[in-house]
């Protein structure tokens, strides 16, 4: 895990965001730097890369107010995907939980 | 930083990529600009989030030439590829530079060698046209052996180059996901 981990948090928000809805670029990077601090313009480059890796698809839709926006899909591929990284990071966050339960004085 | 500066500084970072993926990466920040606006928040505190148009280029080049390697990895791409990830810190310079030297070398090496024992009866010939009182029959045979083991050698240097090619594309990659990391904090 390790420093891949840090890049696979960010992958794995960015695709646990698309399963239940499509949502257009600036929406995903606004949900995550809520949270999370981050360097918005970094997330572009990970739609791009997660993109060509067929993880998800784009299509444009038009918006009442201004442009059309960049809609991002998640595919089957995606899906697949983001199930195997929910499934370490949920594995990853028990295990760091149990060792700062066992390592810090408490209550 | 406006937003006309910010897209006048990406595009100039990746004026090096053709027309259509160059616009289409810039419409990317022009929508997020047009959003952030209609939000009400100021252009500058739209740049300001985004960071720097420069880190965010080179990412996106980086990214642009791995996925150009692994279609067609032709010599160009791959030296394309190299210089990008080398561009995305000069912590790469080591970790990259270093083992794509040190593999082109062996390569390289492999080569000359085979080309070299390949060669080797046509100098036996030369030889016995300048001095033809000295020829030696070891030598002919000695020779012709050494042009089959170089024979062999080609073929296996075919096969290594296309591993070692495949092999550090995939280091790249790897080098790529773990320079970007994602997570920056400020």
């Amino acid at each position: 895990m390790n420093i891949q981990f840090k890049k696979g948090v960010l992958e794995l928000c960015v695709l646990a965001l698309l399963d239940k809805q499509d949502r257009y670029g600036y929406e995903l990077v606004q949900k995550i730097s809520d949270r999370i601090a981050i360097s918005e313009g970094s997330v572009y480059p990970l739609l791009r890369r997660l993109k060509t890796e067929e993880y998800f698809t784009t299509y444009l839709q038009e918006s009442k107010e201004g442009p059309s926006r960049k809609y991002y899909r998640l595919t089957d591929k995606g899906r697949d995907y983001l199930q195997k990284l929910i499934k370490e990071w949920q594995q990853f966050s028990i295990g760091v939980n149990e060792l700062i339960k066992e390592g810090v004085r408490g209550e | 930083m406006n937003e006309e500066q910010f897209l006048k500084k990406m595009d100039v970072a990746l004026k090096k990529l053709p027309d259509a993926e160059r616009l289409d990466m810039l419409n990317d920040f022009r929508e997020h600009f047009a959003i952030g606006k209609e939000e009400g928040k100021t252009e500058e505190e739209i740049a300001n989030n985004l960071g720097t148009p420069n880190q965010i280029a080179k990412e996106l080049l980086a990214t642009y030439y791995l996925e150009k390697v692994d279609d067609v990895s032709t010599t160009g791409n791959i030296l394309r590829a190299v210089w990008a990830v080398i561009g995305l810190g000069f912590f790469n310079l080591v970790i990259v530079l270093g083992p794509f030297i040190a593999l082109v070398v062996v390569l390289l090496t492999g080569w000359v060698s085979a080309v070299a024992f390949i060669a080797t009866p046509l100098m036996v010939v030369a030889n016995l046209a300048i001095y033809p009182d000295s020829f030696q029959y070891f030598d002919l045979f000695f020779s012709i052996a050494l042009a089959g083991l170089g024979l062999l050698l080609a073929i296996g240097m075919v096969y290594a180059t296309r591993f070692i090619s495949t092999g550090f594309v995939r280091y790249l990659n790897y080098n790529v996901k773990l320079v970007k990391g994602g997570l920056k904090h400020g």
